[in-house]
């Protein structure tokens, strides 16, 4: 979609869902680069939020299954489903990842948190499960980096993060849970994010 | 009421935001995906999809496009009907349901009379394309099957009544309380 031309209708069209995927990219595409469209993007998907809020619908088919929404516990399930999915689809081929369904399950179902990498290196951070068993480092940029695990008085060698568009990732699932973890450059020591 | 540091922290793709997000706007998600899926499971996996793919993908929203919940539900719409039109499913998402119970929002009352006193002002063609593409899900081919008009015609009502809608819940918005 050409700067010059705006997206009139379409972004209508785009908030209402009657755009197909590339049509879509298009869209997204212009607005990046239009402040003008993407305000009347913004307004339009302002409306359908508002149409949202109106449940005009049929007597309802109970024939659907309802799950109960899940509380707070889950909350944070789109980390752990980043980090299984770079492991699913195999953006990274860490030390120790398992190898089985179950596993990667049980991964998606624990606890977990995050940690900022701090020093001189790009921005960084490490998600977490909270029992210490994996870890997965997402650094801004496509460099490589090697990542270690310091605890007890060893570094552990995690492998190296592998680029992923904007980002470079490593997922490692481990056996001995570690204080920190590094980020090094050509064996240098550049970042570090406590794990608490 | 927008929280500006959260859509400012989520266009900054922070972590924290992400799961802000998620808890604050999660429900209505599932609500937009169910409407069009049915389905509970494949609703709640719509929405995890919709987050994983903005974390992975890098997220198109800035605070200048409009609010973060807006752009989430219209993520997640798109999302949903792009998984429906896959699976060849179109027709079964004719058929409207209503939202299941342990699903359903807490409203404001005087905001949801608002709007449907809003769509009650469209005209008769543009409430029926309104109602097809948007509630129904219908691509706008089916659409323009279903009334018998050119596909253009759809595109153009669809765009009008939009609009149309957009400027009854601004006067409305500047004469209220």
């Amino acid at each position: 979609m050409d700067r010059e031309f705006h997206i009139d209708d379409s972004a209508e069209l785009y908030a209402v869902g009657a755009l197909d995927e590339r049509e879509r990219a298009e869209v997204d595409a212009h607005v990046a680069e239009c402040p003008e469209c993407l305000r009347r993007l913004g307004e339009a998907e302002e409306t359908v939020l508002a149409l949202e809020r109106v449940n005009i619908a049929e007597p309802a088919d109970r024939s659907v299954s309802v799950m109960p929404i899940r509380p707070r516990g889950f909350a944070a399930w789109w980390l752990a489903v980043a980090a299984a999915a770079a492991f699913i689809l195999g953006f990274v081929v860490p030390h120790g990842t398992p190898r089985s369904g179950d596993a990667t399950l049980a991964m998606i179902g624990s606890h977990f948190s995050h940690a900022q990498f701090t020093g001189k290196g790009p921005a960084a951070k490490v998600i977490y499960a909270r029992d210490r068993s994996w870890y997965y480092v997402i650094v801004a940029g496509g460099g490589r980096y090697e990542v270690y695990g310091i605890g007890n008085g060893r570094d552990v060698d995690l492998g190296s993060t592998q680029p992923q568009g904007a980002t470079s990732e490593l997922f490692a699932r481990v056996a001995t849970p570690f204080g920190r973890i590094e980020l090094r450059a050509n064996g240098a020591a550049i970042e570090t994010a406590a794990i608490r | 009421m927008r929280d500006a540091s959260l859509e400012s922290a989520f266009a900054r793709r922070d972590a924290s935001a992400y799961e802000a997000a998620y808890h604050a706007f999660g429900p209505r998600m599932r609500t937009a995906a169910l409407r069009v899926l049915r389905d509970a499971d494949a609703a709640r996996e719509c929405v995890q999809d919709v987050f994983l793919h903005l974390w992975r993908s890098g997220s198109t929203y800035s605070a200048e496009r409009g609010s973060l919940e807006a752009f989430l539900v219209v993520c997640t719409r798109n999302r949903a009907l792009t998984r429906v039109r896959s699976e060849n499913r179109a027709r079964e998402t004719a058929r409207r349901i209503d939202v299941p119970e342990g699903y359903t929002m807490e409203e404001d009352p005087i905001e949801r009379e608002r709007v449907q006193r809003a769509l009650t002002r469209l005209t008769e063609g543009q409430a029926d394309v309104v109602r097809r593409a948007y509630y129904d899900g219908l691509t706008l081919a089916e659409v323009a099957a279903d009334l018998a008009i050119p596909i253009g015609t759809v595109k153009g009502r669809l765009s009008v009544a939009l609009r149309a809608l957009r400027s009854e819940l601004a006067v409305e918005g500047a004469d209220g309380p």
